[in-house]
């Protein structure tokens, strides 16, 4: 399920932060260990994937015919084959975990400066209209005497966004994934999207962006620092 | 034109099949294009055969009715259902329990062009103008769905046309990249049956197409390339013939 572990994690640089929050639908013993937290169940094996294209290019079939076109014209020859393993594709966050990427790119470091990387593309379904969503992540945190690697926390971004998502819980799900591989002093994500739920269709209307925050530790609790990553994130 | 469920799928079988062969596909002719006559004065083409069974076509296609959506609902709702659990989701938790349907909805409106025909959008809106100088109507944002990975595209379409005495009512131009957008399209084919439906509509000198579009399914999978835009144009009649004339409809375009 779309769920990420959370609920009070065993660390004490974590437990300032009160990252407590509703998403899951799984109730998470808080007395297990925080190691044991983040290897969190996948919901689906990447080796199920091939297993399951039959019954979703079934379902793409159907899905042609109900729209009144013709499943046999050339174009349409093998678009549930393609249709099923994309959707498969811009899903695949589902058999991702943070441990799997994370193991072996944390490093000691002794650096208690905001490092921000921003403009990460990033790439989500709409889970109500399974309909894509796009647009620009930024990332700023503060280390604890831990640093990660630069492209981990890109990779943090592609497993919680290539899964049905809602904006908020997307953000909040990056936020707490970093929170919990590091500990770090405070950790803030601001996302930027287009939802083509809202521009293809419904209201239509082109221009309109959706912005969602989550500030963690030290960025919620001190303005000034929170000022100083939207100012460098955010710069045009 | 008599519409059944049986002939929906079958789009072979249209009474007006084209001469040289080519197939009916995604509800309208899509075989070689006939430019019309340059030197023609008169509004009907009729002496070709070929031309007059592609405007017959282009008058009468439809393949879709209201009734048809409702009454497939239930069986799209049904395979987006069979999606949810394929791909390891929960139907049943509270931010998927009415997905189905919503996915449902937006993909028939996604393909609402199926709906539509030509003749109902431009009925009223061909005036006689004494007018030849070329009428462009650029910049007008496009959605569609790529046929082979059915997700989105979206982009502009720049449309530019040499009235010969009749113009067309400028939002009909918009309406016409609507009708043929709003379908599981290939952009190449996308140009062509917007450059088409105006030239049988209008019998204009000339027209011009230009499609210039974002395609999902090579920006969020496959290659992922982030700035990527794929550009098509469809040149007819003067247009094509002439390098002036499309020189001044590109540079008019692009500013």
């Amino acid at each position: 399920m779309n769920s990420h572990c959370n609920g009070k994690v065993g660390e004490t640089a974590v437990e300032e932060f009160h990252c407590n929050n509703g998403f899951s639908d799984l109730i998470i013993d808080t007395k297990k260990s925080a190691v044991v937290h983040r290897k969190h169940e996948t919901s689906r094996k990447e080796a199920e994937d091939e297993s399951r294209l039959p019954a979703l290019e079934a379902a793409y079939t159907s899905i042609l015919r109900n729209l009144g076109e013709d499943t046999d014209r050339d174009g349409l020859l093998r678009t549930p084959l393609r249709a099923a393993k994309a959707i498969q594709f811009l899903t695949k966050g589902y058999h991702e975990t943070i441990d799997d990427i994370l193991n072996n790119a944390i490093f000691d470091e002794d650096h208690d400066e905001m490092v921000i990387v921003k403009d990460i593309d990033v790439f989500s379904l709409c889970e109500h209209h399974l309909v894509p969503f796009f647009g620009k992540v930024h990332i700023g945190y503060i280390p604890n005497k831990k640093v990660v690697g630069l492209s981990k926390l890109a990779r943090i971004v592609e497993i919680f966004s290539r899964r049905l998502q809602v904006q908020e819980r997307l953000t909040k799900q990056i936020a707490m994934g970093i929170c919990e591989a590091l500990q770090p002093k405070g950790v803030a994500v601001v996302v930027e999207a287009a939802h083509m739920c809202m521009v293809m269709r419904g209201v239509q209307k082109m221009n309109s962006r959706t912005v969602t925050s989550t500030m963690l530790g030290v960025y919620l609790e001190d303005p000034k620092t929170r000022e100083e990553f939207l100012a460098l994130a955010m710069r045009a | 034109m008599e519409h059944s469920k049986k002939t929906k799928y079958s789009s072979g079988d249209r009474k007006d099949s084209p001469a040289d062969g080519g197939a009916v596909l995604n509800g309208h002719f899509d075989g070689m294009v006939k430019r019309p006559a340059v030197a023609s004065p008169a509004a009907e083409p009729g002496s070709h055969r070929a031309t007059s069974s592609v405007m017959e076509s282009w008058k009468e296609e439809r393949t879709r009715s209201l009734e048809d959506n409702e009454m497939s609902l239930p069986s799209l709702a049904a395979a987006y259902t069979t999606i949810l659990r394929g791909l390891g989701e929960d139907p049943q938790r509270q931010g998927l329990l009415k997905t189905p349907w919503r996915a449902a909805t937006a993909m028939q409106f996604f393909t609402k062009g199926y709906q539509e025909k030509i003749i109902d959008v431009l009925n009223d809106a061909i005036f006689d103008e004494d007018h030849d100088e070329m009428v462009i109507v650029k910049d007008i944002d496009m959605f569609s769905m790529c046929e082979h990975h059915l997700v989105p595209i979206f982009g502009r379409v720049h449309i530019g046309y040499l009235p010969n005495k009749r113009v067309l009512g400028l939002s009909k131009l918009a309406r016409i990249v609507e009708i043929y957008s709003r379908r599981l399209q290939v952009q190449e084919r996308l140009t062509k049956q917007i450059a088409v439906a105006i030239t049988e509509a209008l019998q204009p000198t000339g027209v011009g197409v230009v499609v210039e579009a974002t395609h999902m399914c090579m920006v969020m999978r496959g290659v992922q390339k982030m700035n990527s835009k794929t550009v098509t144009s469809t040149m007819l009649g003067v247009f094509r013939e002439d390098p002036k004339t499309r020189d001044e409809f590109l540079t008019l375009i692009r500013s």
